[in-house]
């Protein structure tokens, strides 16, 4: 009985061990075409979903009070899981430029998720630490996946480096802090800051905070960010900037409201600076940019401002609409660069004026990308446009007026560069020659065709994008539901 | 029997939100190039809309409640967000000039003849959106609709707009937006302050706020939502967006979008921060005058003819404000029946000037003339909106001018000599353009260009003068309606006037100082 408690517990992360271990040793025995390959892994995270489903809302600790599950790490392994399958379609997509080693491509991709899981399940530093190393150890290998793209080359250099440095930084803090505390679960860290507070455990605090930091793109440690997105393959940069980034914002959720606690954070006026900062400069950077996923690069940093802004509230209110806007950003995102991935492969050029007449080429496809767009942008009725009510709202509710404000009028500064791309897809039908800067004319007139898979996972997303911006209920039951774990006394 | 009835009335309310709505989504399932049954379905849902919306004016009793035809759906209840619509008398009002003109604006959307579908698609939800705004009695819904609103205008300009089309859009958009935001700020302090934990607005009105709350939240509400009034200094957004819009876009942008701002200002606003809308609104009984004079004296100088219309429109709005600025009925009811009567003539306008281009393909005046002779019925249709424009009696305009500066008169004097000044501006420049585009030598290029020919040709411009005569002549048929509930605003202000009268004795109301 109690083994079968104890190994259903696990049923998804067996299940992502599962859909990992059959396609690699099939992929030994027998070369598949990469499409298929896709597809049959998109179907077995399709069951392990299944699974997530009939977790809810279960609580448990196991592996010696290392593995913790509850709503929250379920809910998570769900955004996990659902960006995951965005990533493995735009894998398809892009498989043509991946060449043979396409299906190696989605193995790794599976590797990262089977960690991000035990992240959204880790219950202190040192697993904590090791997760996030994992999904971030996946990604050296997939930001230099293309051999023979320079560009690709340097962004893994540049990945490696800095996630290095960052990892780096991030033991030294736990050390420390093992130092002070002598213990790295998060409940004890709680209960050693309930009698006091050491010098040691201090600078190990802002090691952490650095070190995640740099994960999550926060303000001082965002360098990286456009460099390594432009330059990875595009189903690596919608990795980055989904799932990297939600397992960023999980570790430090864990490590302030589980570890730290809402009474102590230090200061509160440190994440009341960042968050503004990051936000202001992401949007004031993405203004100029022409590259469509530089673009994204440094609007996901202007994204992190607003979860951030969620987090300097540190409170209920801020949490919960931290994780809403973490789920309508998978959500957008991830519709977007899936139509980025098809739109580069057909269009030929990643710039955003490569973009220009796609409205023509591809109705469907840039009807989602408007929606998405616009729900990065927080134009009601969709997901963007709630996450960020939520979000202003918990600012106001704390009394931090000038802070909602600042989010307010970015909210008009992001309008504009979403609307820009807009615009080159719907309003330019006549092809302009050279204003293409470098990027080749678009082959053909022809409409794109798109697979069927992508086409109903593109409509889901879009779905799920105006669901959660309409009926926005059950999902705040969700997410409410789930942050209590973080709250805890 | 009356309560079925008065059930189905309730959800009219919500229908006219949701027919639209439907309707752009029956479009979207529509196969491609069936460009017929995509304007059908166009011109019969928003005709449906209109009818709606008269059996709602209708079965409106002015005696009865204030808010009727009232739906309440609990929506997120764990922060008292509720679907909640409701009418008013000024609400049913407004209802009704969006009917009329979303109608007509779906007929004289013929001109369009690329990617029609998308166009109703985008029109539709516009659609929608406004009227959402009129009824929303929920302070997160109406800014839901408000914002929804802004967004359609971005590509239904970008796309099928004339000149300069990229430019002007992107300005309109970011400008409105803007002001949005600000004001939902304002909105989530409300929210806080009240402590009341919901958004309704029938229950915060209850509440009251401490007036230092009121003096700096007031204002990023009513500045906010001004920007889409065009009130000075935010206006310049206007005449590019009018000039560069397709022509039902400028008719229900002029004719109610514009609206929005102030309507929002008089149900939120006026009834929740009464102490900060008295603190500020000297500064916008300035302000509009300079909306006044600085409008009308740009509309002198312009060539293009949707420039004029478009700054009149500036100009006009000034007015609207001077009205709202005076904080008493008689101003407050004349604001609402001149956006009413605003709202029908410059879409007239727009449409009238539209019909022109798409057979002349020019606007500007120096390049037209004796026009009349060639399409007497537009010119005959154009000649009555100028007038009304320029506050002939007999026009609806005539009489919500009067009434607003009957109102403000008590208060702000000089303003209003200034603002009435203004009038004999716009009586200029208007019979100017007629002259310049109707009378003298028909020039030889337009000799061939026809008038509006039958009924379905005929009928959005006959419907607007029509409907501007009627309330002219008979304007006790809306006043009636709209009175109730502007005498529930200003009431407050009475009250609110003679509490601080009784706190400092020494402190005479402003108005009766003079």
């Amino acid at each position: 009985m109690n083994m079968l408690q104890n190994g259903s517990i696990f049923g998804p992360e067996l299940g992502v061990l599962v859909v990992l271990i059959f396609h690699l040793l099939f992929d030994l025995f027998q070369k598949i075409d990469p499409k298929k390959f896709v597809r049959s892994s998109v179907v077995g995270l399709l069951f392990v979903l299944v699974t997530l489903v009939q977790l809810w809302p279960h609580t448990d600790l196991s592996l010696y009070g290392m593995f913790r599950l509850n709503p929250l790490a379920t809910l998570l392994k769900g955004i996990f899981t659902l960006s995951g399958i965005g990533v493995l379609l735009m894998a398809g997509e892009f498989s043509e430029k991946l060449g043979e080693r396409a299906n190696d491509f989605c193995l790794i991709v599976l590797t990262a998720l089977f960690g991000s899981f035990f992240l959204a399940s880790s219950n202190d530093l040192i697993t904590l630490f090791i997760t996030i190393e994992w999904i971030t150890i996946s990604l050296y290998i997939l930001t230099s996946f293309l051999k023979n793209d320079l560009y690709s080359l340097e962004a893994g250099v540049k990945y490696l480096i800095v996630g290095a440095f960052s990892s780096a930084l991030f033991l030294y803090g736990i050390s420390l802090v093992y130092g002070a505390v002598g213990s790295l679960f998060f409940a004890d860290i709680k209960t050693f800051l309930a009698t006091g507070t050491s010098s040691f455990f201090t600078v190990g605090f802002f090691l952490i905070l650095a070190g995640i930091g740099f994960k999550i793109a926060m303000f001082p440690f965002q360098l990286w960010v456009p460099d390594v997105y432009e330059g990875s393959p595009t189903p690596v940069t919608a990795f980055l900037s989904v799932i990297s980034k939600t397992a960023g914002f999980v570790a430090l959720f864990k490590f302030l409201f589980l570890a730290v606690g809402t009474e102590w954070m230090n200061c509160p006026y440190l994440f009341l600076l960042l968050s503004p900062v990051t936000l202001i400069y992401g949007n004031l950077a993405a203004l100029r940019q022409t590259n469509m996923k530089r673009l994204f690069a440094y609007s996901s940093i202007a994204h992190v401002g607003y979860l951030l802004m969620g987090i300097a509230v540190a409170n209920r209110l801020g949490v919960e609409a931290t994780i809403y806007y973490l789920i309508a950003y998978a959500l957008s995102n991830s519709a977007a660069f899936l139509v980025i991935v098809i739109a580069n492969r057909e269009l030929g050029s990643g710039e955003i004026s490569a973009y220009r007449g796609l409205a023509k080429k591809s109705p469907y496809l840039s009807g989602i990308f408007f929606i998405a767009l616009l729900s990065l942008g927080g134009i009601p009725p969709l997901a963007g446009f709630f996450a960020k009510f939520l979000i202003l709202n918990a600012a106001v509710m704390k009394g931090y007026f000038w802070l909602a404000l600042i989010g307010a009028v970015n909210v008009v500064i992001a309008l504009y560069y979403y609307l820009s791309v807009v615009k080159e897809m719907y309003f330019s039908t006549k092809q302009t020659g050279g204003s293409a800067s470098g990027g080749k004319q678009p082959s053909s007139k022809d409409e794109i065709q798109l697979s069927t898979a992508t086409r109903i996972f593109l409509f889901c997303l879009a779905a799920g994008i105006i669901l959660l911006g309409v009926v926005q209920e059950p999902i705040l039951q969700l997410v409410r539901l789930s942050t209590a774990a973080l709250f805890l006394p | 029997m009356t309560g079925i009835r008065g059930a189905m009335l309730n959800l009219l309310v919500p229908a006219l939100i949701l027919l639209p709505l439907a309707a752009a989504g029956l479009i979207l399932l529509l196969p491609p190039k069936r460009d017929f049954e995509t304007r059908a379905v166009a011109i019969f849902t928003t005709f449906l809309t209109l009818v709606l919306s008269v059996i709602l004016v209708l079965n409106f009793k002015p005696e009865a409640e204030l808010f009727q035809f009232r739906t309440y759906i609990p929506w997120v209840s764990s922060l008292g967000i509720s679907f909640h619509t409701g009418l008013d008398g000024m609400g049913v009002v407004m209802v009704l000039l969006h009917g009329i003109l979303s109608f007509a604006g779906a007929l004289v959307s013929r001109s369009i003849n690329q990617n029609v579908k998308l166009y109703f698609v985008f029109y539709l939800l516009l659609v929608s959106s406004i009227f959402g705004v009129f009824s929303s009695l929920d302070l997160f819904f109406l800014y839901l609709f408000y914002e929804m609103s802004v967004i359609p205008l971005y590509p239904l300009i970008g796309i099928w707009g004339s000149q300069n089309r990229e430019y002007a859009s992107m300005k309109l958009t970011l400008y409105i937006s803007l002001g949005a935001v600000v004001a939902l700020v304002g909105l989530l302090s409300v929210y806080f302050m009240s402590g009341l934990q919901t958004f309704d607005l029938l229950v915060l009105q209850q509440a009251s706020f401490p007036t230092q709350f009121q003096f700096w939240c007031a204002p990023l509400m009513i500045f906010g939502f001004s920007v889409i009034a065009s009130l000075w200094p935010f206006h310049s957004w206007s005449p590019i967006g009018y000039a560069a819009a397709p022509t039902a876009v400028s008719m229900l942008h002029a004719g109610v979008l514009k609206k929005l701002g102030i309507f929002i200002i008089l149900r939120v606003v006026l009834t929740l921060l009464p102490e900060g809308a008295q603190l500020w609104f000297p500064i916008v009984a300035i302000l509009c005058v300079i909306n006044v004079l600085y409008g009308a004296w740009a509309a002198m100088a312009q060539k293009d003819m949707k420039f004029v219309i478009g700054f009149a429109s500036v100009s006009h709005m000034g007015y609207a404000f001077l009205g709202l600025a005076s904080l008493n009925e008689l101003g407050l009811t004349g604001t609402v029946f001149f956006m009413f009567a605003h709202g029908i003539m410059a879409a007239l306008c727009f449409a009238l000037i539209g019909f022109i281009y798409d057979q002349t393909h020019t606007r500007m005046i120096p390049d037209l003339g004796g026009l009349a002779k060639q399409i007497p019925f537009i010119s005959v249709c154009f000649i009555a909106a100028a007038f009304a424009s320029s506050g002939l009696p007999g026009f609806a305009n005539f009489v919500s001018e009067l009434l607003i500066f009957f109102g403000s008169w008590e208060i702000y004097r000089w303003q209003t000599i200034l603002a009435i000044f203004g009038i004999v501006v716009t009586a200029t420049y208007m019979l100017r353009m007629i002259r310049n585009v109707f009378f003298g030598e028909l020039k030889p290029e337009w000799n061939k260009i026809e008038d509006a020919r039958g009924f379905c040709g005929k009928l959005p411009y006959g419907l607007l003068v029509t409907i501007l005569l009627i309330f002219g002549l008979w304007p006790s048929l809306l006043l009636n309606i709209i009175r109730p509930s502007t005498a529930n605003i200003s009431e407050r202000f009475v009250i609110a006037n003679v509490a601080s009268a009784n706190h400092r004795p020494n402190d005479v109301p402003r108005g009766g100082e003079k």
